[in-house]
């Protein structure tokens, strides 16, 4: 599995960074990192550099705030949180990556015809 | 919302740049090394673990840049770090930049230059006056009629009508819109003045308070009771007056009268009229003073220009509205009266619509004209720039090719593709902005140089200051500019495929750059054969006006106007005035003969009047120009006598027009193939004086020089009013200051105005075409010059980018003159595509000059051919100095050089 990886779909990094900060509570970069890792079982080939700049665009937005704090092996690290807007864009974007993910399954299983 | 939220925060971002870009380098740095960690505890040595972690991170340059762009595109330190570069790259290549620069410099700074005028024309508000957004113009219009000549300023009646009818307006004022002079007695001498007649509210409307006394008021221009006072300007009081602290209440003379001065008007006030700046101002309702004649205060004069001040600004809506409805009622208002409206138009019965304009130095109706004439002008200078900007943007384009490996590496190096398009247009701007800083002052320089083009006889003055919107334009001109010639090469360079270029040693040109210049290339020599031909049309029409003849000498003659009624003299001491002057000068050194006329061919005032063959209502009647003469005037202008004889000393001087001279066309026209003299006509429309026709005159210039042949009548009956010519066999020059010392001798409290040669009376009919000339003329030789260095470039270019090819043909074998037609061969191609393409549009634009030209089409086929030949030479020596620089190289070292 290790050896064929997926790319991460444009667009989709900001859902899973904001869905797991929600999931999580407040997370550091490198723990958000780990996490989507972790969930997705090694099947991404994340560049995790990417995960920062996913971050200031959520926080540009508005969606997740940010400050500084200590991390558990006591280093210096800023903490990222989702807001309440944060959490109303995620059921949104939520919904509407279901939606499309639907249709994406309804076409994939389209059944050669004739 | 939130995209308002975005741009807050990218502001914010700006300001926090630097204290965001640490933060970003820490949480990297921990991040990375949470990752070593984490490697190194499932036992990968500390090289591998470090290793792995970057590469899992990912690229950290890029990922910065990206932060970066994501934070906020206006960076400062980003664009600090562009401009410092560009500062770098362009001192590397200062003689290329210094004449990018100064091709830049001169087609921004004409353009500024044009701008000017049309700032000082047309947008500037009259100055010294508040709240000119509120004011407004008014104009009488003729719907039926078209043109400028459909618009009057008001008559004294109905100004008054206006006035105290209107109720959208706060208030209506009103001046003289020719200007009043008057003759200023001061301590025995004569001096002519230049007032303005103005409505007691004009000042108190504009908010213009008195420097020193008061200003005229509401009680000063009573109609039953004006009162005699005066304001004076203050430029005159300074250097007239000397600053005289006591000067109100004490008594001026003008044109013989007691004028009290009311007070001094603030520095800077030169009322509501372009170019004008009268010495004094005087109530409406004494112009009768200035006049002997009080006709103008009732109907059928058309004199006075209207302004209104509305309530609030932005309500011209609301006043158009009223002025229609009151138009209508001063129509029907004279019906009742039994008032014709209108006789200026011909037609008794028009009525007279009433228009509101934006108040400007430029009266309404003809702002429009002069919009046209100046626009007219940016649109050739803007070829020029556009020029200028082609040879910016070939020359930049070549270093695009040359940089492309900069480009690549830095590419390579995580720079993103807007990053590089902003490094390259940061450098084009910065040379379009050292342009534009030399461009102002080409445009204060040529704006100034412009100005003298006018003629001294105009008395007008005109201020054409750089203010902030000369330098707002200049500024987005120049931003403009180095958009337009910095975007295709930064577009160009940035497309560079890094690995490509990096792995291909060789830095040819690609195909598509080249042709993208011998694209420009093209374009310039089609933009110069327009401006080259359009130029040369101008010049050879001002040569022609030059040399046309206007049916007068142009030489040898000095004038100078003089207004003996204007001292309130009786008809019999003006006789007497008249004729000792007439004496003292016809006995001056060097003077041959001496006449008076009431206005001269060519001049901007004259008079019209219908000429018919029988008495009473003649329905064959026509108009015709009527020049009002003394006897010997047509020997001292130089008019030649065709048939019969000049008007006699008795008849001239008569107050009836028994004996007149008429020009050919009016012979041909009213007898054919018959002589005129000894013929009667009837002058005047009055049906009741028959006039002998005693000599005929060559026709001569009476408008325009461009006209065809024109009607003309000279008769006796000469005004008071009139202009003294004088003919000498030397230097007219020299003769003004003997004429203006005689004429205190004649009568010490008379003064003259235009005194002047008639070379310089001449060039005020000259004008048009010689501004238009000068410009053109600038502008073709720019247009040239600019070319040729673009073709020159590119060639040039062409030729060192080659250098390798040619050492290798000639190592084949290839003799000079092959690689000659070679070189050669492409920059014919071009020049012959461009002069193809500028001929057929040169014919198309020639078209709109063709009312300015004398004696010349506006196709004329030497003209375009002759300018198709001068640019083939040229540019061929533009073409031939690189192609012998290709033929001189050696095939060994261009072989060796790679």
């Amino acid at each position: 599995m290790a050896d064929r990886k997926s790319e991460v779909l444009q667009g989709t990094l900001d859902l899973m960074v904001l869905k797991t900060l929600f999931a999580m509570g407040p997370l550091h970069g490198f723990g958000t990192a780990r996490r989507i890792e972790q969930v997705s079982d090694g099947v991404l080939d994340l560049n995790e550099g990417t995960v920062y700049t996913a971050l200031l665009r959520l926080q540009q937005q508005g969606w997740i705030r940010s400050e500084w704090g200590t991390s558990e092996n006591n280093r210096r690290a800023r903490f990222y949180s989702i807001t309440k807007q944060g959490s109303k864009q995620l059921e949104r974007e939520a919904e509407n990556w279901e939606r499309v993910a639907g249709v994406i399954e309804k076409v994939l299983r389209l059944e050669r015809q004739g | 919302m939130a995209n308002l939220r975005t741009i807050w925060v990218r502001v914010k971002g700006q300001a926090a740049q630097k204290q965001e870009d640490e933060a970003l380098d820490e949480e990297i740095r921990e991040h990375i090394a949470m990752l070593e960690e984490r490697y190194v505890s499932q036992g990968l040595s500390a090289r591998e673990a470090a290793r792995a972690a970057r590469l899992q991170f990912g690229n950290v340059t890029g990922l910065k840049e990206r932060q970066r762009a994501v934070r906020g595109f206006l960076s400062p330190t980003e664009w600090w770090q562009d401009v410092r570069f560009g500062a770098r790259m362009l001192a590397k290549r200062p003689m290329s930049n210094l004449a990018v620069v100064l091709a830049l410099a001169l087609g921004i700074g004409m353009n500024a230059a044009v701008f000017t005028f049309v700032n000082a024309l047309l947008l500037r508000p009259p100055q010294g006056v508040s709240e000119t957004n509120k004011l407004i113009e008014v104009w009488l219009h003729n719907p039926k009629s078209g043109g400028v000549q459909s618009y009057f300023p008001f008559t004294f009646p109905d100004y008054v009508y206006y006035r105290d009818h209107t109720k959208s307006l706060e208030g209506l004022m009103a001046f003289d819109g020719d200007g009043t002079q008057a003759i200023w007695n001061h301590e025995g001498t004569g001096e002519i003045l230049h007032g303005q007649l103005v409505s007691g509210n004009l000042f108190s409307l504009l908010g213009v308070n008195a420097a020193l006394g008061r200003t005229l008021v509401q009680e000063d221009d009573r109609l039953d009771n004006p009162r005699q006072v005066v304001m004076l300007s203050y430029p005159f009081w300074k250097q007239k007056l000397a600053s005289d602290p006591g000067v109100v209440g004490k008594t001026v003379m003008l044109d013989g009268a007691a004028f009290t001065v009311a007070g001094v008007a603030p520095a800077g006030f030169t009322g509501l009229l372009i170019a004008t700046s009268p010495d004094f101002w005087a109530p409406l309702t004494v112009q009768g003073r200035f006049t002997h004649d009080d006709s103008r205060m009732k109907d059928h004069s058309y004199w006075l220009i209207v302004a209104g001040k509305m309530r609030g600004a932005g309500q011209r809506q609301n006043v158009q509205a009223e002025l229609h409805v009151l138009a209508k009622q001063a129509y029907q208002l004279h019906q009742s009266r039994n008032v014709p409206q209108g006789s200026v138009s011909g037609n008794n019965e028009e009525l007279l619509d009433a228009l509101a304009y934006p108040l400007t130095l430029v009266p309404g109706p003809f702002r429009g004209y002069v919009g046209a004439f100046t626009g007219g002008l940016l649109a050739v200078f803007a070829l020029v720039l556009l020029i200028a900007c082609t040879n910016a943007a070939s020359l930049l384009l070549a270093r695009a090719t040359g940089r492309a490996r900069e480009m690549a590496t830095r590419s390579a190096l995580g720079a993103g593709r807007a990053r590089l398009v902003r490094q390259m247009l940061v450098e084009s701007l910065m040379l379009a902005g050292i342009a534009g800083a030399a461009g102002i002052a080409v445009a204060w320089a040529t704006s100034r140089l412009l100005i003298q083009l006018k003629p001294a006889s105009i008395p007008l003055t005109l201020t054409i200051p750089m203010d902030w919107r000369v330098v707002l334009f200049t500024a987005v001109v120049s931003l403009a500019t180095g958009v337009v010639f910095g975007l295709a090469p930064a577009l160009r360079a940035s497309a560079v495929k890094a690995a490509q270029v990096l792995k291909d040693e060789s830095q040819t040109a690609g195909r598509k750059k080249t042709r993208m210049r011998n694209v420009l290339v093209v374009a310039q020599m089609a933009t110069c054969v327009v401006l080259l031909a359009g130029a040369t049309l101008c010049v050879r029409s001002l040569m022609n006006a030059n040399a046309i003849d206007a049916g007068f000498d142009t030489h040898h003659i000095a004038l100078a106007t003089l207004d003996a009624g204007s001292l309130g003299y009786k008809p019999e001491k003006v006789q007497d005035f008249y004729a000792r002057l007439l004496q003292r000068v016809e006995s001056l050194p060097g003077v041959t003969s001496a006449s008076y006329a009431h206005f001269l061919p060519l001049g901007t005032s004259r008079i019209q009047t219908s000429v018919g063959k029988q008495l009473g209502k003649d329905p064959n009647s026509m108009e015709v120009d009527v020049y009002q003469v003394g006897q010997g005037l047509l020997r001292t202008m130089g008019m030649p006598l065709l048939r019969g004889r000049d008007l006699t000393e008795q008849e001239a001087n008569s107050n009836t027009p028994n004996a007149v001279m008429i020009n050919e066309t009016l012979a041909k026209r009213l007898w054919p193939g018959e002589d005129p003299v000894g013929k009667r006509i009837v002058l005047d429309g009055d049906g009741k004086t028959m006039s002998e026709v005693v000599g005929v005159v060559k026709d001569g210039k009476y408008h325009t020089l461009g006209e065809g042949p024109l009607s003309v009548v000279f008769r006796g009956t000469l005004p008071a009013m009139r202009t003294l010519v004088v003919r000498t066999q030397g230097d007219s020059r020299t003769l003004l200051d003997e004429v203006r010392r005689e004429i205190p001798i004649a009568d010490p409290l008379m003064a003259a105005t235009d005194v002047q040669t008639i070379e310089e009376y001449m060039a005020l009919p000259l004008f048009p075409a010689r501004t238009v000339g000068w410009l053109l003329g600038t502008s073709g030789v720019l247009a040239l010059v600019m070319t040729m260095i673009g073709l020159f470039g590119v060639i040039a270019y062409m030729v060192s980018q080659r250098t390798h090819e040619i050492g290798v043909r000639m190592a084949l074998g290839a003799r000079r003159s092959d690689v000659m037609k070679l070189v050669m061969g492409q920059g014919i191609r071009m020049t012959l595509v461009g002069l193809g393409i500028g001929l057929c549009a040169a014919i198309g634009a020639a078209r709109l000059l063709s009312p300015l030209l004398y004696g010349i089409g506006a196709n004329d086929p030497v003209t375009m051919s002759a300018v198709a030949v001068c640019l083939a030479a040229i540019a061929l020596l533009a073409c031939y100095l690189p192609a012998r620089k290709a033929t001189q190289v050696d095939p060994s070292i261009a072989l060796r050089y790679e």
